[in-house]
C-alpha cells in the first residue's frame, strides 16, 4: 500500500547513515519497495563524500512515458530537489531509469541537511508525481478539434489503478473501487457519500467537485472488463485549472495518487474503533451480569428466616 | 434440558413482534427458557454492525453463561437459561439483565451508526482540506 510520506523510510535511514558516519563505509544496498519499486545505494571509500543512488520503478502511465525512459520535466523535478548536491548520472546505472551522484559534502552543516536527505529519499514519489503534474498542467489546453477523449489508465500501486480522462476545461480523475471485505465495502460507501455531502456545502466549493456511482461512468465504458469490476463503485474528481494553479498543482497531485491509500486507511481505523466499542460495550453488560450473582450471605440469611 | 425426544415437557412458544424486522421469541420448558431475538437493521450499515456487534458478542458466550454461540435460526441472538442459571443468578436481575440488554444492542448499534457517519464526516473534511 503507498505511504502517504513522500520519503521512502528505509532509504532516508541508509543515507543518513552515510552522512553521519565518522569514518567513510564502503555501501552496497539493494532496497525493494512495494514490490516493484528498486533502489540501489552504493558509497565506496575511495569517493567518502560521494553517494550513488540508482532507482527503478514503475511509470504511472505505461502507454505514454515508456518508449523515452524520464521525461525532460520530470528531470527537472528531480534536479530542483537539490542543484548542490544531486547531479543526475547519464546514462543510468543498468536496469535502472535513473541514478544520481550525491555529493554530501555540499551539504550544509545545519538542519538543512536533513531536510535534504529527507527530499532525495523521496526521489520515487517526485517521479511519479512529475507525471501525473504534466497532465494536470495542461487542463485548458484541451484542443476543441478532438472529438474523441480517450482515458489514460494511470497506475501508482500495481492492483489499485486510476483513470485520468481530459475534457474541455477539466480533467476527471476516475477511481474504481475494490475492497476484499463486504463490510469494508459499506464503511467505504458511507464515506463516499460523506464527502459527496460535504463537497456539496458553499464553503467547500473550492474544492473539486466529487461524484460516487456504483456503476462506470460514461466516460470509461470501452474500457476492459476486469478493470471496471468493482465492489465498491467509481469515484471521480473533477480537477480544473484553479486546482493546479501554483503551490496547489503539488497538493491536488499527492490527493490524487493517495487516495485510495486514505481510503483504506480510513476503512482500516473504522474497523479498529467499531471493535473497541464492541469490547467496551461486552464489559459493561457482563458487569451488569455479574451483580446478579446471588451471594453467600444472601442464602444463609433466607435460610434463617 | 428437555429434546425432541420429550415434545411434553415442552410449553407453548411466545412471539412477540414490534414489527416484521424486530420481534422475540420465547420458547419455554419445565426446566429451561430459550430467548431468541430479531434487532432492527433499517440499512446496510446497520446491518453490518450489527452482524458484527452480535457476532462478536456471541463468540464470547461463555462470559455472559447465558448466552448461546450460535443463534436460532432466523434471529440475530440467543439466550439459554437453565435452572441452574436460576439458582446461581437472581432471578429478578437476571430479566433486568435481559430487558437492558435489548435495549443496548438497539441503542450501541445506532450510536455506532452514528459514530461511523461522523467519523466519514471528518476523514472527508480532512480529505478535501489538502486542495
Amino acid at each position: 500500500m503507498a505511504s502517504f510520506e513522500r520519503a521512502s523510510p528505509a532509504l532516508k535511514e541508509i543515507l543518513l547513515r552515510i552522512y553521519n558516519a565518522e569514518k567513510p563505509i564502503e555501501v552496497d544496498y539493494h532496497l525493494y519497495e512495494f514490490g516493484s519499486v528498486e533502489y540501489h545505494i552504493k558509497s565506496s571509500v575511495s569517493e567518502p563524500q560521494v553517494t550513488y543512488l540508482s532507482i527503478s520503478t514503475p511509470f504511472l502511465s505505461q502507454g505514454v512515458f515508456l518508449s523515452y525512459g524520464l521525461s525532460p520535466f520530470t528531470l527537472k523535478m528531480v534536479r530542483q530537489i537539490s542543484t548542490d548536491v544531486l547531479h543526475i548520472v547519464e546514462p543510468a546505472n543498468d536496469g535502472y531509469q535513473l541514478t544520481l551522484r550525491l555529493d554530501f559534502s555540499k551539504l550544509p552543516h545545519n538542519k538543512e541537511s536533513l531536510k535534504i536527505i529527507t527530499e532525495v529519499s523521496s526521489v520515487q514519489a517526485v517521479i511519479l508525481s512529475s507525471q501525473l503534474k504534466e497532465m494536470l498542467q495542461n487542463v485548458n489546453s484541451w484542443d476543441s478539434s478532438q472529438a474523441m477523449y480517450k482515458p489514460i489508465k494511470l497506475i501508482y500501486h500495481p492492483k489499485e489503478p486510476f483513470y485520468v480522462i481530459r475534457q474541455p476545461q477539466k480533467i476527471v480523475a476516475v477511481f474504481p473501487m475494490r475492497f476484499k471485505d463486504n463490510s469494508d465495502v459499506i464503511i467505504a460507501t458511507s464515506f463516499f457519500q460523506e464527502l459527496m455531502d460535504v463537497v456539496s456545502l458553499k464553503k467547500w466549493a473550492k474544492v473539486p467537485p466529487c461524484n460516487w456511482s456504483p456503476i462506470p461512468p460514461l466516460e470509461l465504458r470501452g474500457e476492459s472488463f476486469e478493470d471496471l469490476s468493482t465492489n465498491g463503485g467509481f469515484v471521480s474528481f473533477d480537477i480544473s485549472s484553479h486546482h493546479v494553479e501554483g503551490k496547489r498543482l503539488d497538493k491536488t497531485v499527492w490527493s490524487l495518487l493517495n487516495f485510495y491509500a486514505y481510503v483504506k486507511h480510513h476503512v482500516k481505523c473504522t474497523r479498529g474503533f467499531i471493535q473497541r466499542r464492541m469490547r467496551r460495550r461486552l464489559d459493561n453488560l457482563v458487569e451488569v451480569l455479574e451483580k446478579s450473582r446471588v451471594e453467600d450471605g444472601q442464602i444463609k440469611k433466607g435460610g434463617e428466616r | 434440558m428437555p429434546f425432541m425426544t420429550s415434545p411434553e415437557l415442552l410449553l407453548n412458544p411466545v412471539l412477540i413482534c414490534r414489527n416484521e424486522a424486530e420481534k422475540c421469541l420465547i420458547e419455554t420448558s419445565i426446566n429451561s427458557l430459550r430467548i431468541s431475538l430479531k434487532v432492527k437493521q433499517a440499512d446496510e450499515l446497520e446491518n453490518i454492525l450489527a452482524k458484527k456487534f452480535l457476532r462478536f458478542l456471541s463468540m464470547r458466550a461463555e462470559a455472559f453463561q447465558v448466552l448461546r454461540r450460535k443463534p436460532v435460526q432466523g434471529y440475530d441472538i440467543s439466550f439459554l437459561i437453565t435452572n441452574y442459571h436460576c439458582e446461581e443468578l437472581q432471578k429478578q436481575k437476571l430479566i433486568d439483565f435481559i430487558v437492558q440488554f435489548m435495549e443496548d444492542i438497539d441503542k450501541e448499534i445506532s450510536e455506532l451508526k452514528m459514530s461511523v457517519s461522523t467519523r466519514g464526516r471528518l476523514v472527508a473534511t480532512e480529505f478535501l482540506k489538502q486542495f
